[in-house]
C-alpha cells in the first residue's frame, strides 16, 4: 500500500516536473517582474464576443502609479496608486474610490508561480509578433473544467506581457487583452494624473476593511480554489456587503453577501456573463449572494450553490 | 422542421445541427418569395410563432411588425459566421424553463439580427443581454451595479500582477447603464 502510494507520488511528481520546466516558470516570473519594473505608455484592445474596446494605459513605475483611460464609448478613467484605486465617471460625475486592501494580498509570487502547476500544465509555444515585438507564447492548460486556460504572449526582450487570451474548454478565446502599441520608458508623474479633478463630484468610497463574516462560508470548497481573503465594504452609494475571495493562484472568484433589505431591487436568480467573467446570483438566509469570477460558469455556480449560513453557536 | 426550430430555440441543438437549421432558415428566407416554397413559409411562421410565445412567457419587449423578415434577411446576409460562436462547444442536451428559453432565444435573435451594425448598443437594450457558453441555469441580465461588483472583485484577481491594470477595462465596460443610474 505504502509502496503504491510512493509510486503514485513519483508519477505525479514527474508529470508535474514535465509540465513546468524551469524555463517555462522563468517566463512567468519574467512577465511578472516586467509589469512591476517597467514604465510605459501603451494602447491596448479588450475583446470578447460582444464588444471591442480600446484603452490607453500609462504606468509610472517609480511611484507604482497606473492610469487607464477607455478611449471609446462613455469616457472613463481609472487611476491606481499604491494605496487607492479611483474610478472617474465624468458623465455621472462620480468618483468611485477603493482602498487597496489587496496590497496585503499576495500577487503572483514566485512560489505561487511554481504552485500553478497543480492546476495547469504550463508549456512554451511558438514565437509570435505582437505590436511590432517578437513574443514568446506561454500556454497554461487547465487540468480540469473548473478553470479557464490562458495563452500569454510576452516580449522576448523585456518579458512584458503583450497579449493575454483567456480560453474555454473548447480552446476558443472568450476574452483577449492585447497591446497594439507599446512604448517603454519616458513616463513623467504628470502623465499618470487623472484628467478630471473630480471636485464636487459625488464620491463613492467603498470603505473596504478586512473582516470576519461570522457564520458565512462554503459547504464545500471548489477543488483548487482556496479562500484568500474576507472583508466588508460598501457597494454603490452605501449598500454594505461582505466579500469572500477564493483563488487557485491565477483565477479568482468573489462571493458578495448583502442583506436583502438594503438592495434597491430584487436581483433575479441565475447566471449572467460578460467575456471571461461569470456572475451567479441567488438568495441564502435573507441575503443576496452574488458570485463574480473569471472562471467558467460551472465553477461560479458551484461556489454560489455551496454558500451557506450557519448560525454561530451560543 | 418545426420541431427542430423549437429545439434550436431551446438551445438544445449541438453546434452542427444548429448551424444546419439556421442555414436552412436563411436559405428559405432567400427563396421565400419564390414559388413552391411552402416549407419555407411554414418554417418562418413557426419561427415567428414560437418567438411570440416565448415573448409572451418572458414578458419581453414586443417585436415590431416584420421583425422576423428583417432578422431572416440579416441571417441570410451573415448566416454562418455568427451562430456557431454564440452557441459554444458540444454540450449535453439541457432543459431550460420556458422563460429562460424565451429570453435566450430573443437575445440570440437580437444579436444575430443587429450585431454586425451595432453590437454593444443592441446587447445593452436586449431583455437579457447575455447568452453564456455553458448555460444550464436560468440566464439573467447582468445585475444592477455590475460595475461595483467588478471593481470590488478585480483588485483581488491574482492575474493583475501579470497584466497590470488591463483587466480593469472590464470593470467599466457598461457605461450607459452606469451613467443612467
Amino acid at each position: 500500500m505504502r509502496k503504491r502510494a510512493l509510486g503514485a507520488a513519483l508519477v505525479l511528481a514527474t508529470s508535474v516536473a514535465q509540465a513546468q520546466s524551469p524555463e517555462t516558470l522563468g517566463w512567468l516570473r519574467k512577465m511578472h517582474q516586467a509589469t512591476q519594473r517597467l514604465s510605459y505608455v501603451g494602447t491596448f484592445v479588450y475583446q470578447n464576443a460582444d464588444r471591442t474596446e480600446t484603452s490607453r494605459i500609462t504606468r509610472y513605475a517609480a511611484e507604482d502609479i497606473e492610469k487607464l483611460e477607455v478611449m471609446n464609448g462613455v469616457p472613463r478613467e481609472i487611476v491606481r496608486t499604491r494605496d487607492k484605486i479611483r474610478c472617474y465617471l465624468p458623465d455621472s460625475r462620480v468618483v468611485k474610490v477603493d482602498r487597496r486592501v489587496d496590497r496585503d494580498f499576495p500577487g503572483l509570487l514566485p512560489e505561487q508561480i511554481a504552485a500553478l502547476g497543480r492546476h495547469y500544465d504550463i508549456s512554451l509555444g511558438e514565437t509570435q509578433r505582437i505590436a511590432g515585438l517578437d513574443c514568446q507564447t506561454v500556454v497554461l492548460q487547465p487540468k480540469d473544467n473548473l478553470r479557464y486556460g490562458y495563452r500569454l504572449y510576452a516580449d522576448l526582450k523585456s518579458g512584458m506581457l503583450m497579449r493575454a487570451d483567456t480560453v474555454d474548454a473548447a480552446g476558443k478565446s472568450v476574452e483577449t487583452l492585447m497591446f497594439t502599441q507599446f512604448t517603454p520608458g519616458n513616463v513623467t508623474p504628470d502623465m499618470v494624473r487623472p484628467r478630471h479633478e473630480g471636485k464636487k463630484w459625488r464620491i463613492e468610497d467603498t470603505g473596504a476593511v478586512p473582516a470576519h463574516l461570522v457564520g458565512w462560508g462554503l459547504a464545500a470548497e471548489l477543488p483548487g480554489f482556496h479562500k484568500v481573503t474576507e472583508l466588508k465594504r460598501r457597494l454603490g452609494e452605501s449598500r454594505p456587503v461582505g466579500q469572500m475571495v477564493f483563488s487557485d493562484g491565477l483565477a479568482a472568484v468573489s462571493v458578495f453577501i448583502e442583506p436583502l433589505e438594503s438592495r434597491p431591487d430584487r436581483a433575479a436568480t441565475g447566471l449572467a456573463s460578460m467575456g471571461a467573467i461569470n456572475i451567479y446570483t441567488r438568495e441564502v438566509a435573507n441575503h443576496m449572494i452574488t458570485v463574480v469570477g473569471e472562471a467558467p460558469a460551472v465553477s461560479v455556480q458551484r461556489i454560489a450553490d455551496a454558500v451557506e449560513f450557519r448560525r454561530p453557536t451560543q | 422542421m418545426k420541431d427542430r426550430i423549437s429545439v434550436l430555440m431551446d438551445g438544445e441543438l449541438d453546434d452542427r445541427s444548429a448551424a444546419q437549421v439556421i442555414d436552412a432558415l436563411a436559405d428559405w428566407s432567400q427563396a421565400g418569395s419564390q414559388a413552391g416554397s411552402e416549407a419555407a413559409g411554414e418554417a418562418r411562421e413557426a419561427w415567428r410563432t414560437y418567438h411570440l410565445i416565448s415573448d409572451a412567457l418572458g414578458k419581453s419587449r414586443m417585436l415590431s411588425e416584420g421583425f422576423s423578415e428583417r432578422v431572416a434577411a440579416a441571417l441570410a446576409a451573415e448566416p454562418t459566421v455568427l451562430a456557431p460562436r454564440r452557441l459554444g462547444g458540444a454540450r449535453e442536451p439541457r432543459r431550460w424553463v420556458a422563460l429562460a428559453a424565451g429570453v435566450a432565444a430573443v437575445s440570440l435573435v437580437g444579436w444575430l439580427g443587429f450585431a454586425p451594425r451595432e453590437p454593444v448598443v443592441q446587447v445593452a437594450k436586449a431583455p437579457a443581454p447575455v447568452v453564456p457558453k455553458e448555460a444550464k441555469p436560468a440566464l439573467v441580465a447582468l445585475p444592477s451595479g455590475t460595475n461595483d461588483y467588478l471593481l470590488a472583485h478585480q483588485a483581488f484577481s491574482p492575474r493583475m500582477s501579470l497584466v497590470g491594470m488591463a483587466p480593469y477595462v472590464r470593470t467599466v465596460s457598461e457605461p450607459a447603464r452606469e451613467a443612467r443610474r
